[in-house]
Parts: C-alpha cells; sequence; structure tokens
C-alpha cells in the first residue's frame, strides 16, 4: 500500500492479506474499496458508519486522507475485501483486527 | 530475492490524501490563449517600445498559462474510457501544448489562432464526453 491517511494503523509499504467478504462489511473494519470516481484505483480506509446497502469510509488519519468526506458513501458493490493480515514488513506481522 | 519476488503483493492500494476539486474546463486555457492573441494584436498596433517590451513578457506568461491547464484537462479530466472513446483526444492535447510553445516564442498571430482553434477543438471532446455536467457548478439561473 502507499500514502499515509491510514496511519498509525497501516504505512506506506505494508504487506496486506485482504479477505473477501461475505457479508457486509462492519463499523471499525479496514476495507478495501474501489475509489468511486476511479474505478480502477483501490483505497484502504476504516468503516465508519454502515448503512443499507452502502458504507462511509474514512482515513485514520484524516487530515491526509481523501475518503467519503470527498466521494460519498461507497456501495457494497465496491468493497472488494477487508485487511485481515500484514505479513511485511516482518517486524511489523500481525493481525489486523 | 525469488521469496520476496514471490511474496510481495501484486496490487497496490492508496490511503492517500488527494484534493481533486474535479472542475475542468477547456474554457480556462481558452481565455488564456484569447490574451495571447490580443496581445499580439495590440503588439502590432503599438509604436510604444515599453509597452511592446510588456506585452512579450505578459503574452510568453499567459501561453504558459494555457499550457498548464491543457495539461491539466489531459493529466486529471480525460480518463483511459475517454481516450476509449475519443481517441483523438491524445494528439489534440499534446499538439495543443506545443502550439502553447510556439506561441510563447511567437508574435505571429496566426500561430495564436491555431493555437484557439486547436483548444476549441479540445472543448469539443470535453463537452461530448459529459464534461460540463461533469465537471462544472451550474450557475443560479438569475445569474445567467
Amino acid at each position: 500500500m502507499t500514502g499515509r491517511s491510514m496511519e498509525p494503523a497501516l504505512r506506506a509499504g505494508d504487506w496486506i492479506i485482504i479477505s473477501r467478504l461475505s457479508r457486509p462489511p462492519r463499523v471499525g473494519e479496514i476495507v478495501l474499496v474501489r475509489d468511486p470516481r476511479d474505478s480502477e484505483h483501490l483505497l484502504l480506509k476504516r468503516v465508519a458508519a454502515v448503512t443499507d446497502g452502502a458504507c462511509t469510509v474514512v482515513g485514520d488519519y484524516p487530515e491526509e486522507s481523501t475518503d467519503s468526506r470527498t466521494f460519498g458513501p461507497v456501495q457494497f458493490a465496491n468493497v472488494l475485501g477487508r485487511a485481515v493480515f500484514r505479513y511485511g514488513p516482518i517486524t511489523r506481522m500481525g493481525w489486523l483486527w | 530475492m525469488l521469496l520476496t519476488r514471490l511474496l510481495k503483493p501484486s496490487v497496490t492500494a492508496s490511503a492517500h490524501c488527494d484534493l481533486p476539486c474535479g472542475v475542468y474546463d477547456p474554457e480556462q486555457a481558452r481565455i488564456e490563449a484569447e490574451s495571447c492573441y490580443k496581445i499580439i494584436e495590440k503588439y502590432n498596433a503599438s509604436g510604444d517600445e515599453l509597452f511592446k517590451t510588456r506585452a512579450i513578457v505578459i503574452k510568453e506568461e499567459r501561453a504558459e498559462l494555457a499550457k498548464h491547464h491543457i495539461d491539466v484537462l489531459w493529466s486529471d479530466y480525460f480518463k483511459p474510457e475517454h481516450v476509449q472513446k475519443y481517441p483523438e483526444i491524445t494528439e489534440l492535447c499534446w499538439k495543443a501544448a506545443k502550439q502553447c510553445s510556439k506561441v510563447k516564442g511567437s508574435l505571429d498571430l496566426g500561430e495564436a489562432k491555431t493555437l484557439l482553434d486547436m483548444i476549441d477543438k479540445i472543448a469539443d471532446v470535453w463537452t461530448k464526453a459529459g464534461g460540463p455536467q461533469a465537471t462544472r457548478v451550474a450557475k443560479a439561473a438569475a445569474a445567467r
């Protein structure tokens, strides 16, 4: 991953395993979403609220984040999965929940 | 290392801050190009050396701004799906940016006119690609 908006939970250069979701995302989870403005662009953000069919996502470091405050809620169809495990760098290896 | 290569993620996700205001309009480039056009006209009509010197400096500045606005349209507004639908846009933007450099170094009114025509061609694609609705804030009826 790149960028600073999920610091300190995630840092640029982290290697992360994403698990597909078979249920709606839950508040507090870090999710991989398609940028609603550009479907080829993938973002990692934290779920702040879940409504019917969509969730509001924000960065942990809001000053450095472009998120639902800019592009609105993300439809569940654009939530590709949930960050579950960081496997790199080795010193920061660990579960993400 | 082979192991590192195997483990290295294949997809990069971002947690970035970008600030795309989302307002893109070729008119911005056109206004700067119109300035170049009018400045060249005024330059040719003037006998005042000081005025003529200032005209050159300002025209070069405006040509550079026109180039910047074309570059922003090209790099920030036009997306792969636009290019797929209107493949001519790549060359239009590229040639118009080059034409800005020509206008920057020239006092030929014809070059400035060519730049205006090129920007209008970009504007046609921008309009066809839904630019006016997608990027501009509508004016209140009373302000029209």
